[in-house]
């Protein structure tokens, strides 16, 4: 094959993966939807993906705030601004830290952790059994997985929040020597709940990817242990990507609208 | 009280054509064996029946219904219809034995704990296994594991049991009791039909009341054990004696 041929057919077999991902993912978008609902695997999979991460993003959103904390206190120091330096980072933290930080933690736990586990069922033929006892394998393995995932990792970004403010916030007053009043009332005057919120909804939209191609990777997978190594990683870096790519679309459409707000 | 029919059979992944235009009946209430060298297409046939995989072209009947191009909605209710016990045993490794059999009831019955409590330990005591029921996978070794895929297969009394290759990697006296836990269950079993998969000509010679060879994509040889005994078609001869040379490419 020439490089032009190459490319032709990498692209048409980008194109072909696109297009499965998407029926899978609507299978299962429409397995969450219609009735049998398995509250039971619900349930078990949210205490999974809350289980997994719970640590690792907390640990996260500590060290993220505390230094962001310091490297802003440097950046704001030489305006005379470090007033500001609590709204600022709390801002950042809410809006986009938050989100993209913990929805790429529980990507390489979670997301991986489904790719790995959906692609050993696959290769043990544990799918085809699924299957050959009349029950829709997409409904039942992916279907919980995915809406555990847009349930939890909203409340785990909103811990990483707020154990990211509580960071900044001992840094700032307790070690940097910023003062408290000013430090606690521009935060309460600039950061809006909205703020949190709308962090919130991206990592529902983060999580819904991260498990939906951790599951589609894992469903598909081939060949053995090494295809279910494949995989995995494959499924990482999609979501990881993903997630990055559509977090600049998702803040683009919705920037014009908290300037208008402000 | 259907056979199975498969006509003119054929399935190919990309250039690759494993079945070239299959043709077999599955009599009804019997042991069928199919018997092939590994990668000649036994599981891709067993999967066509079940709808896991779709025919290129052909026909699978049941009785006098064509299921081939049935949807897959209508092809679940087929699905219940048959009972398979997949090659590694397939049990799910996240659950108990317990759980593993009660799965096709919890999924499709209303039925609670107690009653399923009950059939499963029936199950698990008609494959001789009523001890490991709430052990993991994981825990017992593959003969019991084949054994609790029985006895899943079993659990809704289907009309057709496949098995893909049930003994493989099973030592000799594990080996002899599958043989004989098949045997036993089609014949406690009103109105089962039964299908394996296997490459063991001896197990095969055993247990079959009807035997069909695989060989390039087609059923090349039909019969008894003891037609199998007697023929001198080479394919057969090759494979019964387990010859290095003949029609067979190594
Ligand atoms: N889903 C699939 N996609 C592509 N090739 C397959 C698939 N399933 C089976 N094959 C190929 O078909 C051939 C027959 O496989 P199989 O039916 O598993 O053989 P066996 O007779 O040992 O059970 C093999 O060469 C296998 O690689
Ligand atoms: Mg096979």
């Amino acid at each position: 094959m020439n490089p032009i041929e190459r490319l032709g057919a990498w692209v048409i077999a980008s194109i072909e993966d696109l297009g499965g991902y998407t029926r899978f993912t609507a299978r299962a978008t429409w397995g969450m939807i219609r009735p049998p609902y398995r509250f039971r695997l619900l349930f078990k999979q949210m205490e999974f993906v809350g289980n997994q991460s719970l640590s690792i993003v907390m640990l996260t959103g500590a060290f993220t705030g505390m230094v962001f904390a310091v490297q802003s206190d440097f950046a704001f120091g030489r305006f005379g601004a470090r007033g500001l330096l609590g709204s600022t980072v709390t801002l950042a933290l809410t809006r986009e830290l938050g989100p993209i930080l913990t929805s790429l933690m529980v990507n390489g736990r979670v997301g991986s952790a489904m790719a790995a586990e959906l692609g050993t069922m696959r290769v043990t033929e544990q799918i085809d059994a699924i299957e050959s006892m009349s029950v829709d394998p997409v409904q039942y393995l992916a279907s919980p997985r995915i809406a555990a995932s847009i349930l939890m990792v909203p409340i785990l970004c909103a811990m990483f929040d707020l154990v990211g403010v509580i960071g900044v916030s001992y840094v700032a007053t307790q070690m940097l020597g910023v003062n408290p009043g000013p430090f606690y009332n521009r935060m309460e005057w600039f950061v809006d709940p909205d703020d949190i919120w709308g962090g919130m909804m991206k990592s529902a939209i983060f999580g819904y990817i991260l498990a939906s191609v951790g599951c589609y990777r894992g469903f598909y997978a081939r060949g053995g242990a090494e295809g279910v190594g494949q995989a995995t990683t494959r499924a990482v870096v999609a979501s990881g990507v993903a997630i990055l790519v559509i977090d600049y679309f998702i803040t683009l459409i919705l920037a014009p609208m908290s300037v208008n707000r402000a | 009280m259907s056979d199975i029919r498969l006509v003119g059979l054929r399935k190919a992944f990309g250039k690759q054509e494993v079945l070239r235009g299959l043709d077999l009946v599955v009599p009804f209430g019997k042991i069928t064996v199919i018997i092939g060298r590994s990668g000649t297409g036994k599981s891709v046939l067993l999967k066509q029946l079940m709808g896991l995989l779709r025919p290129d072209s052909g026909s699978i009947f049941i009785g006098d219904t064509d299921i081939t191009r049935l949807p897959e909605g209508e092809f679940r209710k087929v699905r219940n219809r048959f009972g398979m016990v997949f090659q590694n045993a397939a049990l799910f490794d996240s659950m108990t034995v317990y759980e593993n059999v009660a799965f096709p009831l919890r999924e499709h019955t209303r039925l609670r704990e107690r009653e399923i409590r009950e059939r499963v330990v029936a199950s698990l005591a008609s494959v001789g296994l009523a001890d490991a029921i709430d052990k993991d996978p994981h825990q017992i070794s593959g003969g019991m594991k084949k054994r609790v895929a029985v006895a899943r297969a079993l659990i809704r009394k289907p009309e057709f049991l496949l098995f893909d290759e049930p003994t493989t990697g099973l030592d000799p006296i594990m080996t002899a009791h599958v043989d004989e836990l098949i045997r036993h269950t089609q014949d406690t079993s009103p109105g089962l039909t039964s299908l394996v998969i296997s490459h063991d000509m001896e197990a095969t010679l055993r247990i079959a009341d009807k035997i069909a060879m695989l060989f390039e994509g087609r059923v090349i040889f039909e019969g008894t054990a003891d037609d199998v005994r007697s023929t001198d078609h080479p394919v057969v001869r090759q494979f019964v004696e387990g010859r290095l040379e003949g029609p067979i490419k190594v």
